[in-house]
């Protein structure tokens, strides 16, 4: 039964146009579909293909080819198996199609993306702050955001030279890092 | 104030009113808030509030080589972390395509399922304690220790083990292991008649625990639900068996169901988990001295390690329910991207907050509690 479905599941991607299917294992699907077409696929196989649970939705970000990639992973508990969706969106300006009234569970993984990557997704519930309420800066996920320059930006450092730390090193002690093997570069935003 | 000098009051009518449970209470796992609108001690909405334990660890580990990762990996999910560095290494095999020895799956099998234990003794615990019964939570916490204790002889480690490396484990067991596990299991197995009687039969728990939060089988498919909370509407599936992966499918255990979908089936699914755990724990430890071998298959200088291009999808099967990692490589010795799903980002978000809807205030702890919810896993 299982194998039968699963070659009826080929069979139908196949036909489908601007489509490229991979099987990557026996229970592995790897799809790339155009982003305007991947609502449709997606109706297809919830309501066609019995992938009834979206397990997530990964995004990428290709800084340099400009493009974010939003993967979407569905699974059949009937066929077993499970396809990976992947589709790109331009970065600039980073606006794509919810699929909320497809998947429900979209609504946690489009806030998701929205809060880390800025992508923004027409028709989602709800896409207000989450993890990062309090956050003001750029979305931290994507490659050109510079965790260490941000913290120098916006953090003090504090040099940390206690006095019981003097007198060990008065009597030879203590551990002294050269500067050229500090962590930290203490280098700022403007400066990157 | 005697009988007949009671004089009935009227009153004030019930107000709307909104109450913040949170960050720090008893329902969860970690700190997490939840914030409600009341109207007397009914629930009108709920609203989940997140981040107070967010680390950013997908963005470190985009910083860091393939290696130094698995230091991240379990602590993104503090109660079960081992099923998080399995996943982990699971993905970063199947991009280099590493066959992982025989023997070492034996041994992870084993780490996961004696992690899933102390898991679901932790929510035993968790869950009575918040129906006013605290000497299962005692009991809990302290049979955790005892396999707190197996994994500090295997591991090294008492929570976080990082016992595991791309391409097997770090290192095999010591003398005599499987005797002290055995020991260990037949200790825990006669104690689950001791929960029993004071949890699972005790009418206090039953009746405060039956209808509480209920789903329906099609409810949880429609949110994504899985794992135990998923198998307590029903469901008989399984990533174990249904997408396996290391040697599940060479072992016997049964997949326990329960009907109702509400915390007394999630809490009964459990129970039965465990029973379930112990017998394939009981199978690793037979087969273990059958299989010479190594531990771990050679693996490339782990600090100049450039794993090959692709991405992967890899899942298994925590004690809170699916759990996957997408990982992508473009070829570089540190990670592209990696992406955790925890199963808790499902059900202590948005299936949390539908469950509230219509409860009562003291319930809200127990369902928090029956769903098993891990904010470390939203957060991340």
């Amino acid at each position: 039964m299982t194998n039968e479905l699963t070659t009826w599941l080929d069979t139908l991607l196949a036909e489908l146009d601007a489509i490229s299917v991979r099987r990557t294992s026996r229970r592995r699907l790897r799809v790339e579909v155009a982003s305007d077409a991947l609502p449709a696929l997606l109706e297809l196989l919830r309501g066609r293909a019995s992938f009834v649970h979206l397990s997530a939705i990964s995004c990428v970000d290709w800084i340099d080819a400009g493009q974010f990639e939003l993967v979407y992973h569905c699974w059949s508990y009937e066929i077993q198996s499970l396809v990976s969706v992947h589709t790109r969106i331009p970065r600039e300006p980073g606006v794509y199609i919810s699929v909320y009234d497809i998947y429900t569970p979209a609504a946690f993984f489009e806030r998701d993306i929205h809060e880390m990557f800025g992508v923004w997704f027409e028709g989602s519930p709800d896409l207000s702050r989450f993890i990062l309420t309090e956050w003001d800066g750029p979305p931290p996920m994507r490659k050109d955001f510079d965790s260490e320059a941000w913290v120098n930006q916006h953090f003090g450092w504090q040099d940390y030279h206690p006095d019981w730390l003097k007198n060990l090193e008065a009597r030879g002690g203590g551990i002294a890092v050269p500067p050229d093997e500090q962590r930290f570069s203490r280098r700022t935003v403007d400066e990157t | 104030m005697r009988p007949e000098n009671y004089e009935a009051q009227s009153q004030p009518p019930s107000y709307d009113y909104e109450l913040n449970i949170g960050p720090n209470h008893p329902g969860i796992e970690g700190n997490y808030a939840f914030k409600l609108r009341l109207n007397g001690d009914r629930v009108i909405a709920g609203r989940a509030d997140a981040g107070y334990l967010h680390r950013g660890f997908e963005k470190l580990m985009e910083g860091r080589l393939w290696i130094q990762n698995l230091a991240i990996t379990p602590r993104i999910c503090v109660p079960d972390p081992v099923p998080m560095e399995v996943s982990y290494c699971l993905a970063v095999e199947d991009l280099c395509g590493l066959e992982v020895p025989e023997r070492a799956q034996w041994l992870r099998v084993m780490q996961l399922e004696l992690s899933r234990i102390a898991a679901h003794f932790f929510i035993f615990g968790g869950h009575a304690a918040t129906t006013g019964m605290y000497t299962p939570m005692f009991w809990g916490i302290a049979d955790r220790d005892l396999i707190l204790d197996l994994f500090e002889e295997m591991t090294g480690g008492r929570v976080y083990h990082i016992y595991n490396i791309p391409g097997g484990v770090r290192r095999d067991l010591p003398d005599g292991f499987g005797e002290r596990v055995t020991h260990t299991l037949n200790y825990l197995e006669s104690r689950l008649p001791d929960y029993d009687n004071l949890l699972f039969t005790n009418q206090v728990f039953v009746h405060r625990a039956r209808g509480c939060g209920p789903i329906s089988q099609q409810q949880a498919l429609e949110w994504g639900v899985t794992g135990p909370n998923l198998r307590a509407t029903g469901l008989k599936f399984d990533v174990r068996r249904d997408d396996p992966y290391l040697v599940y499918d060479q072992l016997e255990f049964e997949i326990p169901t329960e009907d109702p979908g509400d915390a007394w089936a999630r809490a009964l699914v459990r129970r039965r988990e465990l029973k379930e755990s112990i017998r394939i724990i009981r199978q690793v430890v037979a087969r273990l001295p059958t299989l010479a071998g190594p531990i771990r298959c050679p693996i490339p200088n782990p600090l100049a390690w450039n794993v090959p291009a692709g991405s992967t999808y890899t899942r298994v099967e925590s004690s809170k329910g699916e759990l996957a990692w997408y990982v992508v490589s473009d070829g570089g010795e540190r990670p592209y991207r990696t992406h955790v799903r925890g199963p808790s980002q499902m059900h202590a978000v948005q299936v949390l907050e539908q469950l509230a809807i219509g409860c009562r205030i003291e319930d809200v702890a127990q369902i928090m509690f029956s769903l098993d919810a891990c904010p470390p896993e939203v957060d991340r």
